[in-house]
């Protein structure tokens, strides 16, 4: 297997953008090319979660190519719902792995804002088993049948939970291309409105429009991707025998250490897919950063802050960030790239390995990517 | 006394159940049989939305209802207050929607009512529930 080296990383602002799918991702695809310094690349791997739904156009690999000029260029479209930018980048990953190419745009992005939010959150809905969804089920309320059960088994608090949006939104007010860059108040998020019950508003993540890409190459650049995994869970939530821990971030993180052939106590800083702010501390703990039990307290500690032993979500996380569903996965590890090259003004921490972390559905089809500095 | 039963399917290779019916086992590529599992169990977690999707009513109660037996289900419920995790609930079958409840005909009645649907409907879902709280022995 070739190493798999980050040539390029770029990205749009995540929001509310006026520009087409199409436009974002090529503003998003420029400044990864320019970036690497490439002008054309071997191959294209688009990412898209829903564009049928949200834009009314699909065949996206072949709308995009053309789009960019590169209408020559092989493209495909990767889709697994909202873990879908890492599941772009695992298949350039393996174009460049397997020697097929020397070099991959990868692209991914989502245009949603222009829809009212119960259409949008419909359309988000169908990456939901069908007979659950029969009961109502969107993906919040999915995310508090979670909640619900890691406050009851893990312990988990309602402070803890809020902090995360807290330290997140903190975040995102130091990086210039995120949909938030605001400060929230912890008694703000608190008392937010209760959206799925114990999940309010404020631990909800935003409906954003963006796009994001990488380049990868065979010839060696500052960053490489170590390791990749992935992991399945039943798209049936009452399939599952734990609620409260996501057997799918388990299976992709072990599968990405042993690639890397070393674990979490080399990662140095890490982003996390928080679409719901309790996720973030599942999540660090299926993903062996924090010992299991121990988030709620590390995030009340500062740990997790920028500044702290292990920063989380510098960028804002998908709660201050943005979600612009397929852009997700690619914009983590943007900021991880920027992280490691020293690129992250305003908010800059000392890494040389970094850990990105997707969660696609409702933690059906997840990732977890490790990078390292060369 | 009649016991209420919810149907199920059984994977012949692991014994996993599942519900509602299901052609293949999750966990294996083998066809499942036919099972049939007692209508109480356990609440494993519950919601509930403010700002359901189009065609619910406001509040929607949502939770998890694993029954005795192993399968976990999705239910509507009522309410919530009351509920926790681990409470004891019965599980009702209604038009192929599943109903927890931990309450007495009135509240279920009630239950039905709210549901959309035409008077008839709800009457005829209003009498079968109370059929069958009756052959249950409940109090109606």
């Amino acid at each position: 297997m070739a190493d798999v080296w980050i040539a390029g990383a770029g990205m749009t602002r995540f929001g509310k953008r006026a520009e087409s799918l199409p436009d974002l991702m090529a503003e998003a695809a420029a400044a990864a090319l320019a970036d690497a310094g490439i002008e054309t690349p071997d191959a294209i791997v688009v990412a898209a979660m829903n564009p049928e739904e949200f834009t009314g156009e699909g065949n996206y690999g072949s709308l995009i190519a053309t789009h960019l000029g590169f209408s020559h260029v092989p493209a495909i479209r990767v889709e697994t719902a909202t873990s879908s930018g890492m599941a772009a980048v695992y298949s350039g990953f393996a174009v460049i792995a397997s020697r097929l190419r020397a070099s991959v745009l990868v692209v991914g992005g989502e245009k949603m804002t222009h829809l009212p939010t119960p259409r949008v959150s419909e359309i988000i809905g169908r990456s939901i088993d069908p007979h659950e969804r029969s009961y109502g089920s969107t993906m919040p309320a999915l995310a508090g049948l979670v909640t619900r059960a890691a406050m009851h088994h893990r312990g988990l608090t309602a402070k803890e939970i809020s902090l995360v949006a807290v330290k997140n939104h903190s975040n995102g007010a130091r990086n210039p291309f995120a949909h938030f860059q605001e400060p929230v108040a912890l008694e703000a998020v608190m008392e937010s409105r209760v959206v799925a019950d114990p999940l309010r508003l404020y631990h909800c993540c935003p409906i954003s429009d963006g796009a994001a890409a990488l380049v990868l190459r065979s010839a060696p650049a500052a960053v490489r991707i170590a390791g990749i995994g992935q992991g399945m869970e039943p798209i049936a939530v009452r399939y599952r025998a734990d609620l409260t821990a996501f057997r799918a971030t388990q299976a992709a993180a072990e599968d990405a250490y042993r690639m890397a052939g070393f674990g979490p106590e080399r990662v140095d800083v890490a982003e996390i897919h928080d679409a719901f702010a309790p996720f973030e501390l599942l999540s660090l703990e299926d993903t062996g950063l924090i010992p299991p039990g121990k988030a709620g307290r590390a995030t009340l500690d500062g740990d997790t802050a920028i500044g702290g032993r292990l920063p989380v979500n510098t960028s804002g996380g998908l709660k201050a960030r943005g979600h612009p569903l397929a852009a997700t996965g690619i914009a983590q590890i943007v900021e991880l790239v920027w992280q490691l090259r020293g690129l992250a003004a305003g908010r800059q921490v000392e890494a040389r390995v970094g850990l990105a972390q997707s969660i696609g559905g409702l933690a059906t089809n997840n990732w977890v990517t490790v990078l390292e500095a060369r | 006394m009649t016991q209420e039963v919810i149907g199920a399917s059984r994977c012949p290779r692991c014994e996993r159940v599942v519900a509602p019916p299901a052609l293949m086992c999750p966990d294996h590529p083998v066809a499942m049989e036919p099972h049939l599992l007692p209508a109480v169990g356990e609440v494993v977690s519950f919601t509930t939305l403010h700002s359901p999707p189009e065609g619910f009513r406001s509040p929607l109660h949502i939770a998890i209802v694993e029954l005795e037996g192993g399968a976990r289900l999705f239910c509507h419920g009522e309410e919530t207050r009351g509920v926790k995790i681990g409470s004891r609930v019965s599980v009702e079958d209604v038009n192929s929607v599943f109903y927890f409840s931990s309450m007495g005909f009135a509240a279920r009645a009630r239950l039905f009512w709210r549901r959309a649907g035409y008077r008839g409907e709800k009457v005829a879902a209003i009498g079968k529930s109370f059929v069958k709280g009756f052959l249950r022995g409940k109090t109606p």
